[in-house]
Formats: C-alpha cells, sequence, structure tokens
C-alpha cells in the first residue's frame, strides 16, 4: 500500500511543486491542506505516514500544528518535516522544541526532498 | 552477488533535479494564469519570489510613459520609501531590461544592479503584449540561497510572460 503524506502549506504554488515532485519521483499518495487548522484534522482523518508543513500559515502556524499533532495519540510518533524559509539556528530550535523531526528550507530543493522523506518512508 | 548502485548515482541526481525544475517552473506559470485578480497576481509574485526563487524582498514598478522613470507599484518585504523612483538615465542596467529581457546579478560579482543600498539579484520585465510595462525587481536572496541558478531564470521568464496581469489589470491572460 502507498504510503501517504499529507502536505501543509498556504501557498498553492508549493502545494503543486511538492505534489509534482512527489507523484513523479515516489509511489507516495499525497493528500493536502492549506493552514495548520485544517492540517490537524486532515491528519486525524487521514492518518497520514509523514507530515511535509510550512512553518508561516494563516489561522495556525506550523509550529503550533505540530504540538497539536503531538497530542493526538494517532499522530503522536507521525514523522513531522517543517519547511521553512529560515535556517538560523534559533528557528531550526524552536521546530524542534515544538516536536517536528526534521526541516528542509525553502526554496525546496526536490533531491534534498525526495532523499529526506525516502529516509522516513523508504522508497 | 554483490551489485553496485554508484554509477546510477549522478543520473539519479540530475534526473531528480529537472524533474524538481520543471515542477518549479510549471507551478509559476499555473499561478501566474490561475490568478483570478489583479491582487491574486501580485500575490502570485510574491509566492514565487519566496517560495520558489528564495527572497522575501520583492517589488514591482511601473515603467512611466516616456520610458524615463520607473514608479514603484507594490512591495513586499522592502522599504517602500527608499525605493519610490528609479531614472533610468541613471541606472544602465535598466536600460537593458526595457528592452524586454531579464538581467540577473553575476554569480560573483558584488556589485548591485541599481544604485540602491539594498543588493538587487535580478531585474525581471513584465511584457504585454511584447513590450515592458513594469519591472519585478528580486532584492536580497534567503542567507541560504547563495546565488540566482539557472532554474530561477527560467521561473523569472515566466514572470516576464505571465505576470502582465499584476500591472494590467484589464490585460487578458
Amino acid at each position: 500500500m502507498a504510503k501517504k503524506v499529507l502536505l501543509v502549506d498556504d501557498s498553492t504554488t508549493t502545494l503543486m511543486m511538492e505534489e509534482m515532485i512527489l507523484k513523479q519521483r515516489t509511489n507516495y499518495e499525497c493528500v493536502t491542506a492549506k493552514d495548520g487548522l485544517d492540517a490537524i484534522s486532515r491528519a486525524v482523518v487521514e492518518a497520514p505516514d509523514l507530515v511535509l508543513m510550512d512553518v508561516v500559515m494563516p489561522r495556525m502556524n506550523g509550529f503550533e500544528a505540530c504540538k497539536r499533532m503531538r497530542t493526538e495519540s494517532s499522530l503522536s510518533k507521525t514523522p513531522i518535516i517543517l519547511v521553512t524559509t529560515r535556517g538560523e539556528e534559533e528557528y531550526v530550535e524552536a521546530g524542534f522544541q515544538s516536536g517536528c523531526n526534521d526541516y528542509i528550507t525553502k526554496p525546496i530543493n526536490s533531491f534534498e526532498l525526495v532523499t529526506l522523506l525516502q529516509s522516513y518512508l523508504g522508497e | 552477488m554483490k551489485i553496485s548502485h554508484s554509477p546510477a548515482e549522478p543520473d539519479r541526481k540530475s534526473s531528480a533535479l529537472t524533474v524538481g525544475d520543471q515542477a518549479k517552473v510549471y507551478a509559476a506559470r499555473m499561478r501566474l494564469q490561475n490568478a483570478v485578480d489583479q491582487a491574486d497576481a501580485l500575490d502570485a509574485i510574491r509566492e514565487i519570489a519566496g517560495n520558489l526563487i528564495g527572497t522575501e524582498e520583492v517589488a514591482v514598478f511601473k515603467v512611466d510613459k516616456k520610458r524615463s522613470e520607473l514608479w514603484l507599484y507594490w512591495s513586499f518585504g522592502v522599504d517602500p520609501n527608499k525605493h519610490s523612483v528609479l531614472e533610468v538615465r541613471r541606472e544602465p542596467k535598466l536600460k537593458q531590461v526595457l528592452k524586454g529581457k531579464p538581467v540577473f546579478r553575476l554569480k560573483l560579482s558584488t556589485e548591485s544592479l541599481l544604485s540602491t543600498d539594498d543588493p538587487v539579484n535580478a531585474l525581471i520585465p513584465v511584457l504585454v503584449d511584447g513590450c515592458p510595462c513594469a519591472v519585478i525587481v528580486l532584492f536580497r536572496l534567503f542567507p541560504h540561497k547563495p546565488r540566482i541558478e539557472p532554474v530561477d531564470k527560467e521561473i523569472c521568464e515566466v514572470l516576464s510572460n505571465c505576470a502582465s496581469r499584476a500591472v494590467e489589470p484589464c490585460h487578458s491572460r
């Protein structure tokens, strides 16, 4: 059965790009959400194998969504990768404190993205 | 039997990059072409600059009728008071851009493309019926983004050809 990835971003451009890369380079099934709140409800229903989530979003940012996902028993062990425009140490540390497993910076490098996801999900 | 995967690795990597690059260019084009109105088209420029190219400092300048000055029309992440007008006669790179082709900062150059304190990495003409009616300026790139890459130049071509709705609301896509 195909592994399922939840892509979360308020930018339709980013979602389109991520979905295209994963569809062409992997067998993962993609589902999408447009902000942190939407992501939590989608994640509970879809039970993804991994969440790839932007940090800066309206309604609820990625840090907060990540924290809340960790309180849901069904999502407490799901790998969460945050997508950020900032690679500074403090920002990354805040991501890890919110409970994420990893992070990747924008603009996304497709090779880096696929390699990172495969390290969690396998090929 | 031991099978070596090493010869295939470079191909695999270059193939992945190509797919990724194509995805970026396609996403940029679709986002601009599907913009519902002028505000959405301007938002598309911001999204493309931030998510696909790697800058959160972007401005759009409209070209005046005499093509002697460019007036700030919209900006994101830059101080609008510092960049309200650009005079073409003082900015040699702008003359090049007004011929219809984007201009990029060279890889190892420390020179800015405009005479501003803020580093400029790309000047992109926005074409309406083949004529530049505005210029998109990409300022400082993210600290982890060292330079404008070939794929970024492709995306800038898309901006040049598909962003007219952001400055000419009535212009058809």
